[in-house]
């Protein structure tokens, strides 16, 4: 069927993009609280993203100072990666500490499978050390990764998300503005579902083990 | 670079589709509060019709932490409109905005907005009292004085316990 728009459409189309975002709230707001009992694509509590995410193929720099292919160490591994920076007040903690919560509450067989990875927007501030001492408040198995500006700026091209800028709040203090949410890559090194916030421990406790056990297999 | 162009767009198309769907279960939150008799918590402070509840902050691992309450208001509207402590020099209201898949916070330079018998909360991802320059470290079980000046009400003290995340409680949304 062909859908062509000219002259005095506007208001049709403004009642389709209505009723659209109204379903997919619907169908995201099952998603969210897993009411649906299908046995099927309702079991993630995490977002769906439209169209799967490939993990970038680069090396950064660890925490312990070491070069990290992040491809060859996420093999066999379920891989949450997360865009951030140290000196973040309110979403990076918060994401950090839900799953470390999480992890701890879950099975061995599920948590020796799940590689957390912080990559820094702010590689200024977030040299290996920082990175080092600030995860390890959360969980010392997270991984830190940084590198030049160029290398973090075209990793969070590669990964598809905006590039972060900063915001001056005075002092001597910035903010950096970032993607805010968490991106799970399964054992295939593709990413089906993302974690914005307001997602937290009740999505990690059910999809983790999803993640690790039966990967993600679209409806 | 086509190809990776078009990824960006359709995570992004997703996200603002994941923003709007929260949304609307958060607005759905929010209306059942009054009737919510299950976890009460207990108000720290009043000045005037405004009650504090819930206020904590965020254990620290530089100098850099954030603080979070609920402004319960049984009278006509009213603003915060600035947050002092004794740990920093520098404490802003923050706001989180949310473009495309970005999220970046804000000063809210004219304070944050309690609505007339509403309610306004700080919590992570949303509102935050932001503390730069924080003097000592943080931890679990410290405390921390808050002052909060409204527009309207004046001036309020009270005391923050420090904690590493939001309570539970707090994430409960199938009460
Ligand atoms: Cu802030």
């Amino acid at each position: 069927m062909k859908f062509t728009v000219r002259g005095a459409v506007p208001i049709a189309l403004l009642g389709l993009v209505a009723v659209a975002v109204v379903a997919g709230a619907i169908a995201l707001g099952m998603a969210v609280f897993g009411g649906s009992d299908d046995g099927g694509k309702a079991e993630y509590m995490g977002a769906v993203t439209s169209r799967p995410v490939e993990m970038p193929d680069a090396t950064l720099t660890d925490q312990d100072g070491k070069p990290f292919n992040l491809k060859q160490e996420s093999e066999g591994y379920v891989t949450l990666l997360y865009v951030g920076y140290t000196h973040c007040p309110d979403i990076c903690p918060t994401h950090l500490y839900n799953i470390s919560e999480s992890l701890k509450k879950l099975p061995k067989d599920v948590s020796s499978k799940v590689k957390v990875v912080f990559v820094t927007a702010d590689p200024e501030r977030d040299t290996p050390e920082v990175l080092k001492d600030y995860l390890k408040t959360f969980d010392p198995n997270f991984i830190g990764l940084t590198g030049t500006r160029e290398q973090t700026d075209t990793f969070q091209e590669d990964l598809g998300v905006s590039v972060a800028t900063r915001t001056d709040l005075g002092g001597g203090n910035y903010a950096v503005n970032h993607a805010a949410y968490v991106i799970a890559f399964t054992k295939d090194e593709v990413a089906y579902t993302v974690y914005p916030a307001g997602m937290g421990i009740p999505e990690w406790l059910n999809d983790l083990p999803l993640l690790v056990k039966k990967g993600f297999k679209p409806a | 670079m086509n190809a990776r162009f078009l990824r960006r767009g359709a995570l992004f198309g997703a996200l603002a589709l994941v923003a709007f769907g929260l949304a609307i279960v958060a607005a759905a939150c929010n209306g059942d509060d009054d009737d919510d008799t299950g976890t009460t918590p207990i108000p720290v402070a009043t000045v005037g019709k405004l009650t504090i509840l819930d206020p904590w902050v965020r254990t620290t691992t530089n100098d850099v932490t954030a603080a979070y309450f609920t402004v319960k208001n049984s009278g006509p509207a009213d603003t915060l409109v600035s947050v002092k402590t004794s740990i920093s020099p520098m404490a802003q209201i923050h706001e989180m905005v949310t473009s495309g898949a970005t999220s970046s916070m804000q000063e809210m330079p004219n304070g944050l907005d309690v609505p007339a018998n509403g309610e306004v909360t700080l919590k992570p991802g949303g509102y935050h009292v932001m503390v730069m320059n924080v003097k000592s470290a943080l931890k679990e079980g410290d405390s921390v004085d808050l002052e909060l000046t409204f527009k309207n009400a004046g001036t309020v003290k009270l005391t923050a316990h420090v904690q590493k995340g939001e309570a539970m409680s707090g994430m409960d949304m199938g009460k």
